[in-house]
């Protein structure tokens, strides 16, 4: 096998990492949700220490931005952001969350203990211009993402394709650190392309330090989606390969 | 039916100069062992950037290589990338004469756009433009290896009046192909009168379908070349064993490791959505029936992997669907030693090709005829 792989140190990260109440989460079904989402490459090497051993690294290695509103879920309207590492897990492409934020308490608690999310209070906000969609996160009264899509263009839905996610997470019921993947579903009522734009990013705040270097603006996306929050299907050991590592929890 | 070699060169770390050289080696040997064993072509892919999957962002002087060390085989770019910031049209039209004289007449070319960010955003290329511009290609390359004097003015690129020289050695010029891994691109195929170069199936059904539509588009077609070349091609993995089950066990160790390396890359879809690209290219159908469950030996349904009764009926399901040709990778990352993949190549020359016509014609011919 080839002997590129991540190189995170999850016991550090697991300093953030969510307590998950097991695998038996219910679906959420999120309608009407308003997702920014910006593709960015970063530079490969440093790139590395951010995604765990279970990933390989996409060729060449990028960041996803994600800047979601959601104006209705069970835990009330809330709006959050999240900074992923693209990757694989065995042939599957996956991101791997470094931090998200949240504006919301309640959302905060029931994301963190239904899908593993390691979510931290900020203020999050998307505006929708005529010429450009523009996110800000602020947590700590400081600003951690600035990021636009401008020259807005209609495409269709379906040729939008968002990756699962993987979210490193403690679970609650034996204490072991996990990889717990999330892979929502999207109907799309709207979907547009654009120009992708960092305007600032604190790399401290999203935990990723050095190792995170923005290189090849690649696409931002703007769409409208009913989403489904899945059941929990699988989870992985951070420490192995995901050939090795996976285990089927939900059919 | 006839059968060739398609090669995408995968080298494995670490990337050595003498690892790189040891690859390169190895498959100009398969290849003038397959010319002496009545296989009827060569194909190679032309990549960049694509680490470990595929070392051969030059495929033309890899196959002058080819052309050098064999006598009957034919060499096919399997594609030239037709994208301005790949390759000028004008460079292409040149260099593919000199491979057509340099071979004697043996060149197809095969023709695309690329389907990876990796790529195109390493040419800084629009994922959006790239249909367009090889359509353009496809119309100019004709004319431009035909015509004494040619110039153009188009949307893309344009040129004065110029002499385009030399012309290639085959009259009125090579073959032309299209890649089809989007679906669709066979009818794209059939419109202009190329050739279907398939690098993936996704099926007998779904084959069958695409045959028949692109057969009878292509009766109909207006032929971007000076002549229709009505062929479809249809790539695959081969492994071949005298043991069905060493035969599928190496083998699906090939299929696992190309599986495992394409899937490392960026597809243009994943990163940069748009309508030009509804596909993940790469062979990804091969990819997913190469992985599949397969029967109770763990050979997937179509892969040539095993022995050769089995190479036999599931090529026989290939030449029923209206495939004229298959090309075979033969290895992945080395993962299949090289003794090996010769011996894979010489038992199924001797066990396999008989069963089929076209084939035992020109393997007939390269043992001196019958």
């Amino acid at each position: 096998m080839p002997p590129r792989y991540g190189k995170l140190n999850t016991a550090d990260w697991a300093k953030a990492a969510a307590t998950i109440n097991g695998y038996k989460t219910e679906p959420w079904l999120l309608k009407g949700a308003q997702i920014l989402s910006i593709n960015i490459e970063i530079d490969d090497d440093p790139a590395d220490n951010l995604i765990p051993r279970t990933m390989h690294p996409s060729i060449p290695s990028y960041a996803i931005f994600n800047v979601t509103h959601y104006p209705e879920s069970p835990a009330g309207a809330f709006s959050i952001a999240e900074v992923r590492i693209a990757g694989r897990t065995g042939v599957r492409p996956r991101g791997f969350v470094l931090r998200s934020f949240c504006d919301s308490e309640d959302a905060r608690r029931e994301l963190g203990a239904r899908w593993g999310f390691p979510v931290a209070p900020a203020e999050v906000k998307i505006d929708l211009r005529h010429d450009r969609i523009v996110a800000h996160v602020i947590a700590d009264g400081r600003n951690a993402l600035d990021c636009e899509l401008v020259d807005r263009d209609v495409i269709a839905g379906n040729d939008i394709q968002y990756i699962a996610s993987m979210h490193l997470a403690r679970n609650k019921e034996d204490g072991k650190m996990v990889l717990v993947q999330v892979d929502p579903e999207f109907v799309f009522s709207k979907a547009e392309r654009g120009k992708p734009r960092i305007l600032h990013l604190d790399n401290n705040a999203w935990g990723a330090g050095d190792n995170l270097r923005l290189g090849n603006p690649i696409s931002a996306t703007f769409t409208v989606a009913d989403v489904t929050m899945p059941k929990i299907r699988y989870i992985c050991n951070p420490e192995v390969p995901a050939m090795q590592g996976t285990t089927k929890v939900a059919a | 039916m006839k059968f060739g070699l398609f090669y995408e060169i995968s080298v494995p770390r670490p990337w050595g100069r003498e690892t790189e050289k040891t690859v390169y080696d190895n498959c100009l040997e398969q290849v003038a062992l397959a010319d002496t064993l009545g296989f009827d072509q060569v194909w190679a892919v032309e990549h960049h950037f694509l680490e470990e999957y595929s070392h051969c962002p030059a495929p033309e002087l890899f196959l002058t290589a080819c052309a050098m060390k064999t006598k009957k085989m034919r060499v096919g770019h399997g594609i030239v990338v037709c994208v301005p910031e790949f390759n000028h049209p004008i460079k292409i039209a040149e260099r593919t004469a000199v491979l057509d004289i340099l071979s004697g007449g043996r060149l197809e070319v095969g023709t695309g756009r690329s389907a990876t960010w990796t790529e195109l955003g390493g040419f800084r290329a629009s994922p959006d433009e790239t249909k367009k511009t090889w359509d353009e290609f496809v119309h100019c390359l004709p004319n431009m290896w035909t015509q004494e004097r040619y110039s153009y003015q188009g949307r893309s690129w344009s040129m004065p009046q110029r002499t385009i020289v030399p012309k290639p050695y085959q009259k009125p010029h090579p073959p032309l192909w299209v890649a089809v891994t989007s679906p669709g691109t066979e009818v794209d195929a059939a419109e202009r009168g190329m050739g279907s170069l398939g690098l993936t199936f996704g099926g007998f059904a779904e084959q069958d379908e695409k045959v028949k539509r692109y057969r009878k588009i292509i009766r109909n077609c207006t032929p971007v070349g000076k002549f229709v070349n009505e062929n479809v091609s249809t790539v695959n993995f081969l492994y071949c064993h005298e043991d069905d089950a060493e035969g599928v066990k190496i083998g699906k160790r090939m299929t696992g490791t190309f599986n495992y390396l394409a899937s490392q890359l960026l597809a243009a879809r994943e990163a940069y959505p748009s309508k030009s690209y509804p596909s993940l290219g790469l062979l990804p159908a091969l990819r997913q029936d190469a992985s599949g469950p397969g029967d109770a030996s763990g050979a997937p349904e179509g892969i040539a992997i095993g022995n050769p009764a089995r190479l036999v009926r599931e090529l026989k399901k290939w030449e029923a669907c209206g495939v004229d040709r298959v090309n075979f990778l033969l290895n992945a990352l080395e993962s299949i030693p090289q003794e090996k993949v010769l011996d894979s190549l010489r038992i199924f020359a001797k066990e396999v090709m008989p069963h089929f016509q076209g084939a035992s014609d020109s393997a007939a011919a390269a043992a001196g005829g019958r």
